[in-house]
């Protein structure tokens, strides 16, 4: 009994280690594959923490959000202000207000001013956007993501002016830094999960009458999931700035938000591991259609794939998975302790102690 | 005054062909709860046709261009959406999302990425002066081509038995079912429609425009959901009036706001979709209840 009782309590912490396992061995074998490989798989690592940002909103909650690329935006939006050179910004981004061109801060502390940045505008628009579901959920949360790119294309005061970009970004972040703050989101969006709003929000999504009249107060605990999951995406902005080195609203749009929300979907929105395995297979995927796409020699063969038909595969794969296979890979579980017989659902005791 | 009247054309012409966009969407979702975000790429694939069929004539580009609007939509829910039934329509605006992403990827495939153009109906492109007032001759064509589709469509649903069988399904589609209304031939039937209505807004916004790329349907399909959403998505006529109220207002701020700030008008207009959708979750036109889900 009290092994088992032991095992029940190790049983989420083995999910959480086999995934930071994974990250990690995933990113110590592209290390070894060359340069452009490397660039890519930050890119990866990038995208994984903005799923991860997802599924500790959607995966809990149950509500639709088209709009975290919004929270990405602006924390990429301020790593960038923080870390271009002041010089550059009173020569480049003239229009700004001033008191812009000489607020500074170091890379690592402004990855986490970002993740405040953009956790503050998920606070501010969470008690109003929160009291919505499903379709109006998603397409509110979408206009918030068209706002936030209206708004940071076009407001020359704090960014450059429409149609350019934000240049002059330091290269300091390696893939190595880049993989710890994949892994601490990672540990973060577990501790989530284990947290009383978590569990509360998980009791909402399954049933949101009996849950409101087991008095849960839903709009409190979504306020908090949105608000923390705000700030990680804040982070992945932050990332994507010193990644990408070129910040621009059109990036951190549309596009991206489809690419994040695919990843989440192949996973399985449901659970963490959903999010993390769905994030890495998708960028795995697309690792090798690159590779692809530029030929590769198997033998005296050379395989290649028409240029164009990366972008095709990808939304392919979403649809055939939303059609064939909702839950996603993970069927919405998380990896548990192989060696048990009654695998429980996460935070669920077994019923037969 | 002149200014006055020229833009409140303007506006009621992109109110109109928002509200026929629109409208295309609410015909779905009654049926199946489905927000389709592909019917953008529906309109693009009617509106490349256009522009390459328009030389040999509109009597020959028009009906083909509707001939490819049906045949998509209708691939679309053969393909994709009836393999989903039971999907919750959150997932299915996802799936729509993706298809979208999907085939504006294919479009580029096979049309590249600039955009493609013709001279559309160059003679709709000349202002037009009636007492003194000079409004586009484009604006007035496409409130006529507008109202013209409207009276046609509303005829038919109130007229025959497959438009009566239709408001059924959209009014409670497992009643509907339950008194021996075919699910299949209905739900093929709104995909139809929302295909002529696609061709619809495909050809007054290539006359405009001229040109065709990849994203064309994007900006359109985003207003005529939200307008169908604010209006009202699960009632036909909710989501045609929230589309025209969407595209009035994003034509009147584009006229009337000062230079320096018409930039951000269609922020004024998302702004105030969240400020519509919380006051009133289930549509600006529906009376009291939510969306049935």
């Amino acid at each position: 009994m009290k092994e088992r009782s032991l095992l029940w309590r190790l049983g989420p912490l083995w999910s959480l280690v086999v995934l930071l396992v994974i990250v990690y061995a995933v990113t110590v074998v592209t290390s070894y594959l060359g340069d452009s490989v490397q660039v890519q798989f930050q890119y990866a690592l990038v995208n994984l923490v903005i799923v991860v940002a997802l599924y500790m909103f959607i995966g809990t909650s149950g509500v639709l959000s088209f709009g975290h690329v919004a929270f990405v935006a602006l924390g990429a939006w301020t790593v960038g202000l923080l870390t271009i050179e002041p010089e550059l910004k009173r020569n480049l981004l003239s229009d700004m207000f001033p008191v812009l061109f000489d607020i500074q801060a170091p890379w690592f502390l402004a990855i986490f001013i970002g993740g405040l940045v953009g956790g503050l505008l998920a606070l501010i628009v969470a008690p109003v956007l929160m009291r919505l579901n499903g379709l109006q959920a998603g397409i509110a949360t979408f206009a918030l993501l068209l706002v936030v790119g209206q708004v940071l294309t076009y407001w020359s005061s704090i960014g450059p002016r429409s149609g350019q970009s934000m240049v002059g970004i330091p290269d300091v972040l390696d893939l190595q830094t880049t993989m710890f703050f994949a892994l601490g989101a990672i540990v973060v969006a577990w501790l989530f999960q284990r947290s009383r709003p978590a569990r509360l929000l998980r009791a909402a999504r399954e049933d949101g009458i009996a849950a409101a009249a087991s008095g849960i107060n839903v709009v409190t605990q979504r306020v908090i999931a949105l608000a923390l999951s705000g700030l990680i995406a804040g982070i992945a902005g932050g990332l994507f700035a010193l990644t990408n080195r070129v910040v621009q609203a059109s990036l951190l749009g549309i596009e991206l938000t489809f690419i994040t929300l695919a990843m989440l979907v192949l996973g399985g929105m449901l659970s963490l591991s959903g999010a993390v395995i769905g994030g890495l297979v998708f960028s795995l995927i697309d690792l090798v259609l690159v590779r692809l796409q530029n030929g590769v020699e198997l033998g005296s063969y050379v395989v290649s794939i028409p240029q164009g038909t990366r972008p095709i595969i990808l939304g392919a794969i979403l649809v055939l998975m939303l059609i064939f296979r909702p839950s996603g890979l993970t069927g919405g579980r998380e990896i548990v302790w192989p060696f048990r017989r009654t695998p429980p659902l996460p935070g669920v005791p077994p019923t037969n102690e | 005054m002149n200014q006055l009247i020229q833009s409140l054309v303007d506006a009621i012409s992109a109110g109109a062909t928002l509200g026929l966009a629109a409208l295309a969407i609410g015909l779905v979702f009654g049926v199946i709860r489905l927000a389709n975000f592909a019917q953008g790429e529906i309109i693009t694939a009617s509106a490349y046709s256009i522009i390459f069929t328009w030389q040999l004539g509109w009597y020959v580009a028009i009906p083909i261009a509707i001939l490819i609007g049906v045949i998509l939509s209708l691939l679309m829910e053969v393909g994709v959406f009836s393999r989903m039934r039971m999907a919750t329509p959150a997932t299915l605006l996802v799936a729509s999302f993706g298809l979208s992403f999907l085939l504006q990827r294919v479009y580029e495939l096979f049309f590249g990425n600039n955009v493609r153009t013709a001279p559309v109906a160059p003679e709709l492109a000349q202002s037009l002066e009636i007492g003194g007032i000079r409004v586009q001759l484009l604006s007035v064509a496409t409130i006529i081509i507008a109202a013209v589709i409207l009276v046609a469509l509303v005829q038919f649903l109130n007229r025959s038995i497959w438009g009566l069988q239709l408001q059924a399904a959209a009014a409670d589609f497992r009643i509907a079912r339950l008194v021996g209304i075919p699910a299949s031939r209905v739900i093929g039937l709104s995909f139809a429609l929302s295909g002529i209505l696609a061709a619809a807004v495909a050809f007054v916004s290539t006359v405009k425009t001229g040109a065709v790329g990849p994203p064309f349907g994007v900006p359109i399909v985003i207003l005529a959901l939200i307008g169908a959403v604010i209006g009202g998505i699960d009632k036909i006529y909710g989501a045609l009036a929230g589309g025209f109220l969407v595209g009035f207002a994003t034509s009147m701020l584009a006229s009337w706001l000062p230079s320096d700030m018409s930039n951000f008008r269609d922020a004024y207009v998302f702004l105030l979709v969240i400020i519509v959708l919380i006051f009133r979750p289930s549509g600006l036109l529906v009376r009291g209840g939510t969306v049935r889900t």
